[in-house]
């Protein structure tokens, strides 16, 4: 493969990163490159060396992903992680992924109930006074706060479960990440003189 | 599977290759490439996703050096904190390959 080739490629895989990014990713493989001709190498010594060019595209932007994460733990985060974990594409992840829609689903689902609770229990709150309910209105007052208090909690611990789950994912696309090296596989093609 | 365990002992050691190669002197990473590439058979390309993690994990840090030929050359560095842990994987390696050793030399 040239070095046009191997860059074309590099680019294709990482489109829709940030132009920054990408041309900071590609200035490291181009001065490579550089430095292996001007080692007296051939392009393509240099490309074989350096591996598939899509598979590397994949890794950077993982870690790209996983770094959004861990940077800003709010929901864009989290669904740059898990589009990261799954951009890996290795088999073992893909059959997670059923069981990580039913969660997902799941923790959704919790979430929207939890939202219609807290709101209902507002509603109880500012009506239920006026509706002659019995017990009259500080019960049904109190009622309401309960069920606003007992949905904020219950929204909480849902948060936290969310970040968790989210990290382990993290930490399971990592392990991949690492696995994935060609780095870590014996090459002895067109290594450096 | 010998092959399967010199992949892992290649993972495992990888990183504390580069941050001993870098805890000499400031290097890029060609340079880095190279010398890993020669001594422990490790892809080129992997250097730099590598590298960007080292960086974000804060172990190293860049500037960019003019060259004599051609652009500017960047130059990764250790930063205090990646001193501080290749000072600790260095101790575990160190710990964890004599404690190996000592049983594989008791295998005759």
């Amino acid at each position: 493969m040239t070095r046009q080739a191997f860059m074309a490629r590099l680019r294709e895989g990482l489109a829709g990163l940030p132009a920054q990014t990408v041309a900071d990713i590609a200035a490291d493989y181009d001065t490579h490159f550089a430095d292996g001709v001007a080692a007296g190498r051939s392009e393509d010594d240099v490309a074989a060396a350096l591996g598939d060019p899509g598979r590397l595209a994949r890794e950077l932007r993982a870690e790209i992903g996983l770094k959004a994460w861990e940077e800003n733990r709010n929901p864009s985060g989290a669904a740059a992680a898990v589009f990261a974990v799954l951009g890996l594409g290795a088999i073992d992840i893909l059959i997670l992924l059923p069981v990580l829609m039913g969660v997902g689903g799941a923790m959704f689902g919790i979430a929207v109930a939890v939202i219609a609770v807290f709101f209902a229990g507002g509603v109880v709150f500012a009506a239920g006074p006026f509706t002659g309910i019995a017990g009259g209105p500080g019960v049904a007052i109190l009622a309401g706060i309960g069920l606003m208090a007992g949905a904020a909690s219950i929204g909480a611990i849902l948060t936290i479960c969310t970040i968790g789950l989210v990290n382990a994912l993290v930490w399971y696309g990592r392990l991949h990440y690492r696995l994935l090296k060609p780095a870590l596989e014996p090459q002895t093609v067109g290594g450096i003189q | 599977m010998p092959e399967a365990i010199e992949i892992q002992l290649k993972k495992g050691a990888l990183e504390l290759c580069v941050l001993a190669l870098l805890s000499q002197h400031e290097s890029y990473a060609y340079e880095i490439a190279s010398r890993l590439s020669e001594s422990i058979g490790m892809g080129e390309g992997t250097i730099y996703p590598l590298m960007r993690r080292l960086q974000n994990d804060g172990l190293v840090d860049t500037h960019l050096v003019e060259s004599t030929a051609g652009p500017s050359r960047k130059y990764y560095r250790l930063t205090e904190a990646g001193k501080a842990s290749f000072a600790s994987q260095k101790a575990a390696w160190a710990s964890f390959s004599g404690a190996v050793s000592g049983i594989l030399g008791g295998v005759k």
